[in-house]
């Protein structure tokens, strides 16, 4: 059992070293839009809120600004790129990016979050 | 309304035969009472029957749309082409886990049905194990989530299924998916019955091997399809993005990859046996822990998950798995040595052993990954990892398996003591350095790509020598087709990882606004925007782009479904080549008839699909029609003298 033992832990040694020094820097936080507010965090974080009706599209709908909020504080997002197949005002949004001093988080990344086959709204008469 | 009557009838035969079978057959497992355990097994062939009944009675209510049946209302509506409507059955939560039970039933009555020869004992406590988890699916079915509620006034159409899942991706992703999930539950049940017994030997290695290859290769044609669904409709550009929801899907595959070569070990040389106890285990609780991750909506996701009443159903049903795993292996752990002689560092088994090591080691990776905001969440503020963290914590462990794929097959049993081998070695060795200055001529820095794409030329020369001794004597061929099976899975792999690495190192991406006329080049490739239009199609609106490229004519668009609150879906284009795919995914057209494109060119990846083809082929070729002659050689090589 001893010799199985041996190469069990190097491996076990080496992979708790690979999760800890790769989650160090990767790790983001992930945070609603009024605890971004509250929280001063720089560097990047995840932000989830609700798109707001103020979609503002530019470049052909390559630029995008709009407002995310959650129940009690707003932030103004930017973000470049190709828009979730089903943004629009109303749905839930996960903005990766950071918060810039003049105030307008700067997402690298939006996500939407997707309908899955598991959910649909239930039909009510 | 009378099939939702019928329905729930019959789920709820299925579950009082269901819990009879379980009752019955660990009393007679216990009692060794061999008429009682046959019944037994009789009432779960019942059990199974009654859920194709029931599967047989939703498939009917959603193709004749019987609205009265809530499931039906939810999930379909008149305008859904008819093969979607029929995908419904396992489009939704309900009859997704009407689904499991089936495959369940299904699979494991064939997997019973020559089980006695195992001995009274294994058969009937893996019969009992059997029904216990297919009731448990059952009590779910029938108090939490029927798939037979009725509604009390019937709409007049259905609310049909999201755009999205409009493909045909949705036809065959889900249920190949859930099917690889549902059959690993045979070999756990065997590998607990077995233990249960005091039966430690390789005989329901043996006998569940089949299964394990079955839900393996499902698992593998799972998780290529949902890559290549992804890839094709949601337009990232990409196919993998490290989201709980693949996370979960990829631990029991890495699992149950693990499981396949030690289970070889025991076969062969009557090693690893408390291993292979363990591996059976952990595939099967990652398999319900998945299960219950995309249930329960404990962790944030990409997908937004119903969170529904069954959530603290599955983690109740994963507790108990877990306490009922670890109590059985604490109990048996003292039978399970056996051999004093220590492995070979050097050698087959030795290699099997590091692989297996590393292939846990990454499931422990992306297990962290996918519940760290769980954890976080619970000490403090949230936190989630991205992709970079998978990439670095698991790419080194995936490197040295590589190295030992290419190197593996070449050592031979028991260890080298005069090293051989490394003659043998020295092809994939010489491939692999070949390919290095090939890299290196061609100007490539990256340390990841000049490290994996040599080793896969290596892994690649390995199996093609093999393939090459053959010319000495065909009827090898014949004789040993498990290995020559195994040798095209494996090269099928290099190919897969051929193209996973060369579009994770090389995709090139171009966000682009042009005006009709005007050109773009990407990574040399030129397309020229012609001009949009609108075309009306059934349920839906498009709004085509239409670009050039060479002689063909990429149409990437945009679908309106008014349907269903305007929502907007893009149509990727892609024209692919055996070298690169060139992915057009149209962002919007402006007034003035100028259109925004992002533009991406994705070398390889048409290898991704190819090597997934190779490598269930391999697995086809080395298993069809086997079992009699590998059953036997594991009853010669291990007699069953493992004290209780």
């Amino acid at each position: 059992m001893i010799r199985w033992s041996i190469p069990a832990l190097v491996v076990a040694a080496c992979v708790g070293y690979l999760i800890y020094s790769a989650s160090g820097g990767s790790a983001e936080y992930y945070l609603t839009v009024s605890q971004l507010r509250s929280h001063a965090i720089s560097g990047d974080v995840r932000v989830a809120g609700v798109v707001e009706t103020d979609v503002q599209k530019s470049q052909g709908g390559l630029h995008v600004t709009f407002t995310e909020k959650d129940g009690t504080a707003s932030i103004p997002v930017d973000y470049t790129g190709t828009l979730p197949d089903i943004f629009r005002p109303g749905i839930t949004v996960v903005a990766e990016g950071r918060l810039g001093s003049d105030g307008v988080f700067h997402a690298r990344t939006l996500l939407a979050k997707c309908p899955s086959r598991f959910s649909t709204t239930p039909y009510t008469q | 309304m009378i099939l939702g009557y019928l329905g729930a009838g019959a789920l709820l035969a299925a579950l009082v035969m269901g819990g009879f079978s379980a009752v019955l057959s660990f009393w007679a497992g216990s009692q060794e009472n061999a008429v009682m355990a046959q019944v037994g097994r009789r009432a779960f062939y019942a059990a199974a029957a009654m859920i194709a009944v029931a599967g047989g009675l939703l498939e009917w209510a959603l193709l004749s749309h019987d609205f009265s049946l809530a499931y039906v209302t939810e999930h379909t509506d008149l305008s859904t082409p008819i093969a979607l409507v029929a995908a419904g059955f396992y489009g939704g939560q309900e009859g997704s886990l009407l689904y499991w039970a089936l495959v369940l039933g299904v699979l494991g009555s064939v997997s019973l049905v020559a089980s006695a020869s195992l001995g009274l004992r294994i058969a009937a406590y893996a019969a009992g194990l059997m029904a216990a988890i297919l009731s448990f699916f059952l009590v779910v079915l029938v108090l939490v989530a029927s798939p037979f509620g009725l509604l009390s006034i019937i709409p007049p159409d259905g609310l049909g299924l999201n755009p999205v899942l409009r493909d045909g991706g949705m036809l065959i992703h889900p249920p190949v998916v859930l099917a690889g999930f549902a059959s690993f539950a045979i070999p756990f049940c065997f590998a607990s019955a077995a233990l249960l017994a005091g039966r430690p030997d390789s005989a329901w290695i043996a006998h569940t091997r089949r299964f394990a290859l079955i839900a393996w290769s499902l698992q593998t044609t799972g998780l290529v399809l949902g890559m290549w669904w992804a890839y094709h409709v949601l337009g990232w550009g990409g196919y993998w993005g490290w989201d709980p929801v693949e996370n979960v899907a990829l631990m029991p595959w890495l699992a149950t990859t693990a499981y396949l070569h030690s289970s070889m070990v025991q076969e062969t040389r009557g090693r690893l046996r408390a291993w292979n106890f363990g591996l059976v285990i952990l595939a099967f609780l990652l398999v319900v822990f998945g299960t219950f991750i995309v249930r329960s909506g404990v962790v944030p996701s990409v997908h937004t998950f119903a969170i529904s009443a069954i959530g603290p159903w599955f983690l109740g049903f994963l507790l108990v798995c877990i306490v009922f795993s670890v109590v059985l292996l604490a109990a048996r752990s003292s039978g399970l040595g056996g051999h004093t002689q220590p492995v070979a560092p050097v050698s087959r088994e030795g290699a099997f052993v590091l692989q297996n090591l590393l292939l846990i080691g990454v499931v422990a990776v992306v297990f962290w990954g996918t519940i760290l905001p769980l954890v976080s969440g619970m000490l403090g503020q949230q936190r989630v990892v991205g992709a970079s963290y998978f990439e670095r914590a698991a790419g080194p462990l995936l490197v040295v398996i590589l190295a030992l794929m290419a190197a593996g097959p070449l050592l031979p049993w028991r260890g080298a003591a005069r090293l051989p081998s490394l003659r043998a070695m020295m092809w994939p060795g010489v491939t692999a350095l070949v390919a290095l200055a090939a890299l290196l001529v061609a100007r490539v820095s990256s340390i990841p790509a000049l490290i994996t794409l040599p080793l896969v030329a290596g892994v690649a020369a390995t199996c093609l020598m093999q393939y090459a001794r053959l010319s000495q004597g065909w009827k090898n061929l014949r004789r040993r087709r498990r290995r020559y099976g195994a040798y095209l899975a494996h090269l099928g792999l290099a190919v897969l990882v051929t193209g996973i690495g060369a579009s994770h190192f090389w995709q090139q991406e171009k966000d682009v606004t042009l005006a009709p006329g005007e050109q773009v080049t990407v990574a040399g490739y030129t397309l020229t925007y012609a001009g949009s239009e609108q075309r009306q199609l059934a349920d839906h609106t498009e709004l085509v782009a239409l670009m050039r490229f060479g002689d063909a004519t990429l149409e990437p668009a945009r679908a309106t479904y008014a349907g269903l609150g305007g929502q907007s879906l893009t149509r990727v284009a892609i024209n692919t080549t055996p070298l690169a795919d060139v992915y057009v995914v149209l962002a919007g057209v402006t007034a003035d008839g100028s259109a925004s494109f992002s533009v991406f060119v994705n070398p390889l990846v048409s290898w991704i699909w190819a090597g997934g083809a190779i490598i269930i082929f391999g697995v086809l070729l080395g298993n069809l029609g086997e079992r009699a002659a590998a059953v036997e050689a594991v009853r010669r090589r291990v007699p069953a003298s493992v004290p209780g």
